[in-house]
């Protein structure tokens, strides 16, 4: 497209005097006069110098573009590790979380395991007492069953004596003498009972 | 040279991209860079049927995925090819080589596919030779890798 002379005194005369060049697409338009050489010239410059920019941008955008596919590749990995990180961390806590379980859980069967524990002891206190008890009934019986043998055999050897008139100075004495022995067994006897089962007392 | 191309694609930089290499390669004259689909669906709706003042782009190349619009890139192409008259060279520019997407664009009719990377420039320069026959209809569909 060829311009009129003013518009091409203007482009000239801005170009010289501010430094300022027409540029873009408008320059695909443009066309000089075939013998005009100064306009020739000059749109050669200006398509020079917007081809120049134009590289120059295209250059830097292409290296952002570059940049910017970096750090969304940086971006994408950091990702995918605060995810790996995030998973190990809730791994952790429920692992943590397992391991307080368990303990609490130990912790109950301790206390279940010592419940049974003083469950058993008391039985077997009390089976111990029982036996203690019934070991002391049984000496109580057979030494009262002695004592009362001992002494009905002893009284009635001594009344069998007297009945046929015998001498009795022997058996009498032999049975006041066997009489205070087994009497005086007797509370020796209940006695050692007595201070057993106060000293089994004590004990508990 | 392309009159008018229309971009459309979620992100801005490629925008920037685009518009150098298209200019440096003297592939278009203007490009109207659109952020999502359905925006550039309203435009072809109000250019269907009637476009008076002229303002259909010649050459539409649409993202495959574009975030934030109500529908991809395919769909697009669909609708542009179905709903709203064709009468465009359109094709896909994504980073995706997915078989069965290139399958499907092919399917609505689109008539290229470029493979979006670093370096564009020789694959928009590969384009720009084979866009005579993309607008007369007569070059096959063609992956640009």
């Amino acid at each position: 497209m060829n311009v009129a002379k003013g518009i091409r005194d203007f482009f000239l005369r801005t170009a010289r005097d501010k430094r300022v060049y027409a540029e873009g697409s408008f320059l695909k338009v443009l066309e000089a006069e075939k013998d005009d050489k100064e306009f020739q010239e000059y749109l050669d410059l200006c398509k020079e110098k917007d081809s120049d920019a134009r590289k120059k941008r295209l250059a830097i955008t292409k290296q952002i573009q570059e940049q910017n596919r970096e750090l969304e590749r940086v971006n994408k990995e950091n990702e995918s590790v605060n995810k790996q990180l995030s998973k190990a961390l809730q791994e952790a806590h429920k692992q943590s979380e397992n391991a307080l379980q368990s303990k609490q859980e130990a912790e109950i069967a301790k206390r279940e395991a010592e419940k049974l524990r003083d469950e058993a002891i008391t039985d077997l206190e009390a089976f111990q007492k029982k036996t203690q008890t019934e070991l002391m009934g049984s000496i109580v019986k057979v030494a009262l069953m002695v004592i009362l043998g001992v002494g009905l055999i002893t009284t009635a050897l001594y009344v069998f004596v007297l009945l046929q008139g015998h001498d009795s100075k022997i058996i009498e004495s032999t049975w006041s003498n066997l009489f205070g022995i087994l009497l005086t067994n007797s509370f020796s006897i209940i006695g050692t009972i007595m201070g057993v089962k106060h000293a089994t007392k004590n004990d508990n | 040279m392309i009159d008018t191309l229309m971009l459309i694609d979620d992100e801005n930089l490629f925008h920037l991209v685009f518009e150098d290499a298209c200019s440096l390669l003297d592939i278009a004259l203007s490009i109207e860079a659109l952020n999502s689909s359905d925006e550039a669906d309203k435009l072809f709706s109000d250019w269907f049927p009637d476009d008076p003042n002229g303002e259909k782009p010649e050459c539409v190349f649409v993202d495959l995925n574009i975030i934030g619009s109500s529908f991809d890139g395919i769909e697009m192409i669909r609708k542009i090819n179905h709903d709203y008259g064709n009468g465009v060279v359109i094709g896909i520019i994504s980073s995706s080589e997915d078989e069965m997407e290139i399958q499907k664009a092919k399917d609505v009719g689109a008539q290229f596919w470029i493979i979006k990377s670093d370096d564009i420039e020789p694959r928009l320069e590969a384009f720009k030779e084979d866009y005579e026959g993309y607008k007369s209809g007569s070059a096959p569909f063609k992956v640009y890798k």
